[in-house]
């Protein structure tokens, strides 16, 4: 740690413990108020939570979110790692200007910058629009499933060009000058090296999925409610109560059980991979 | 595929078809709008020979190479691989090997797996490809680490394992680029020794590409020296060094004194630092060159009389470099000499800056060289 002096490290600490504090009270509010006494269960007790996993609305919402979660998350990482790969591959060495550089990243990224009502409402547009004129795509599952893929991608793509252009790039020329042609370096070497980044990416597109709800709530169906949308339609209809607060712990505590995992994957990863830089 | 049974088509040079042989023909290279990297070269490199391109940094010296590697297509001209057309060959098809500046070791193998690679792409059965890896480790040396992640090993353990890599497959020719830059003095030492008994020993053809003169001194049996993508001089060490053509390889390779000429007839030229007689036939050069070692220092009141070539002057710089001292001195008429005195027993004394001296630049030792 360079020397940054004391007085600056205290206003640093001074401002972040507020921020963390604002970050993270909501959801202890939340996990605690799931405990919270209600009809016929005096005191703090974990009641809601054994409704919650008798309630069959509750479960098929759950088994929606976890096929969806995991369907989008296979093929959004198929095509983000492509994505990553012919981003980092196939750019001009001098930047390629604007139309070889910087356009095709920008249509890349653009959906992660994207406002998601924005990136909902036209992917709805769009899927009304073609289920009009041909029948298909009409809303469920399926849409859900390719609105989940087109924000997932992206950031695969984008975990995965990190660790290609972080490589050195004479390694697939060596491959190639020891005998790999294209598809054998692709698969003795690109997928092996970006492995680490490949699970990563794909638990991010999970958790990305799990929690979802704009694009979900503009594109799903009537038999497609997921997680998230029954959770707003049950806050919609009956305020918060503890079943929902226990509900949201569970979310919460899937998803930082996820990421926890995705931070040792790609760390052990890292760490056995790594090359020191020779001077 | 046969030995020795590759018709050639008629080139306009000669081109040896012996494995590992390799013929250049104006080969060209230029990268979108900027003056060619390399520029109309034409070059044979017998099978089996150490072979150095000599540079300084943008030469075009690495191009060249990556072109006969497969990684760059020349714009221009012919390569020639044992007798073999190039052209329409991509990289992954050339029984050729490269090391590489960075090594390029692949992160996620061991040193085993690494060294496997190239026999493992090409489809080596597993018995066999352990056989020859184990041969390869044994003859450099790092069985030890065969288990180890490349991330775990030391720059030379490393250099090491790159040039096991391209070794085990047994390649016509084996291309290094700068494979020694990244290492301290005295481990680059031993290692160009190991070299250089490496490509005796298994008989390949060595191109090797670097910038740094000694290197090039100590390892090639012939080196081609390169500026601005274009050969200045090939020839064998000695004779580069000691019959360098222009100013150019004269600078780069070795230090030298080097002035402007203007010839006056029966052997004698006018420098800026007075007349010399210059033994060579002048003819129409105009710049003439001394290496500073062969240069003769004497004592002021010891300097021989009424010889021609010899110069009073006065030591205005001692440079002590262990095995010998390099001076700067200053000439009556107003010029600078470099010259270099081994600190032997022989030598009969050292001088200190401020000193009366004579040199003599004896005129045979003045080499002729092109601008």
């Amino acid at each position: 740690m360079n020397a940054v002096p004391r007085r600056i490290q205290r206003v640093l600490a001074g401002i972040s413990l507020p921020v963390y504090l604002l970050l993270y009270a909501p959801l202890s509010v939340i996990a605690i108020f799931s405990f919270a006494p209600s009809l016929g269960h005096p005191g703090p007790n974990v009641a809601a939570y054994g409704l919650l996993l008798n309630d069959p609305q509750v479960l098929a919402a759950l088994r929606r979110s976890l096929t969806l979660a995991i369907g989008s998350a296979i093929l959004g990482t198929m095509l983000g790692t492509l994505m990553g790969f012919g981003l980092s591959r196939f750019r001009p060495a001098k930047g390629g200007g604007f139309w070889l550089g910087t356009l095709p990243s920008l249509i890349i990224y653009l959906p992660i910058i994207m406002p998601s009502l924005v990136f909902g409402i036209s992917e709805l547009i769009f899927f009304n629009f073609v289920h009009e004129y041909t029948g298909l795509l009409s809303a469920g599952l399926l849409t859900m499933g390719i609105a989940h893929v087109t924000f997932q991608a992206p950031y695969v793509a984008l975990v995965v060009y990190a660790r290609l252009a972080g490589l050195d790039p004479n390694l697939f020329e060596a491959s190639q000058d020891l005998y790999a042609n294209a598809v054998k370096s692709f698969v003795f070497l690109t997928i092996p090296v970006v492995r680490p980044a490949l699970i990563g990416g794909f638990l991010l597109a999970i958790t990305l999925s799990i929690d979802d709800f704009t694009i979900s709530f503009f594109t799903a169906g009537p038999g497609s409610v997921t997680l998230p949308i029954y959770i707003y339609s049950a806050i919609a209809r009956k305020g918060s109560s503890p079943e929902i607060n226990a509900l949201g712990s569970l979310m919460i505590a899937t998803v930082i059980g996820v990421a926890l995992l995705y931070y040792f994957v790609t760390r052990h990863r890292e760490r056995s991979n790594r090359i020191p830089a020779v001077a | 595929m046969m030995p020795g049974a590759v018709m050639l088509p008629a080139g306009p040079q000669e081109v040896t078809a012996a494995r590992g042989a390799i013929s250049l023909s104006g080969v060209t290279r230029i990268f979108a709008g900027s003056i060619p990297a390399v520029d109309h070269i034409s070059l044979d490199i017998q099978a089996g020979e150490f072979f150095t391109l000599l540079g300084p940094s943008g030469c075009g010296k690495t191009t060249l190479l990556r072109m006969i590697a497969g990684f760059e297509t020349p714009d221009e001209g012919r390569i020639l691989i044992s007798g073999k057309e190039m052209q329409d060959v991509p990289a992954h098809q050339r029984a050729v090997n490269t090391v590489f500046q960075s090594y390029a070791l692949f992160p996620h193998l061991n040193v085993e797996q690494n060294i496997g690679f190239g026999l493992r792409m090409r489809g080596v059965r597993k018995p066999e490809r352990k056989k020859r890896v184990d041969a390869m480790m044994e003859l450099l040396q790092i069985g030890p680490f065969a288990a180890r992640n490349a991330g775990q090993l030391s720059g030379g353990q490393r250099q090491r394992v790159a040039l096991a890599r391209a070794l085990v497959n047994e390649p016509e020719v084996v291309l290094l680029d700068e494979p020694l830059s990244a290492l301290d003095a005295k481990l680059r030492a031993e290692l160009q020794i190991e070299l250089l008994r490496m490509q005796k020993r298994l008989g390949m053809t060595f191109i090797f590409v670097t910038h740094d003169q000694h290197e090039a001194l100590v390892m090639s049996d012939r080196i081609g020296v390169m500026s601005r993508g274009r050969l200045q001089q090939v020839g064998p060490v000695l004779d580069v060094y000691e019959k360098p053509r222009n100013v150019f390889v004269a600078e780069f390779l070795g230090l030298s004194n080097i002035w402007a000429i203007e010839p006056l007839g029966g052997g004698m030229a006018a420098a800026p630092i007075g007349m010399l007689r210059i033994a060579a036939e002048i003819g129409a050069a105009r710049m003439a060159m001394i290496r500073p070692e062969k240069i003769w220092i004497y004592n002021d009141t010891h300097a021989p009389q009424g010889r021609e070539n010899v110069f009073p002057g006065t030591v205005r710089e001692a440079i002590y470099m262990g095995a010998s001292t390099q001076y700067r001195i200053e000439l009556g008429g107003g010029g600078f000499v470099l010259a270099l005195d081994t600190n032997n027993q022989a030598a009969e004394r050292s001088w200190r800056p401020g000193e009366a001296v004579a040199v003599e630049l004896k005129a045979e030792n003045i080499m002729l060289v092109e601008a």
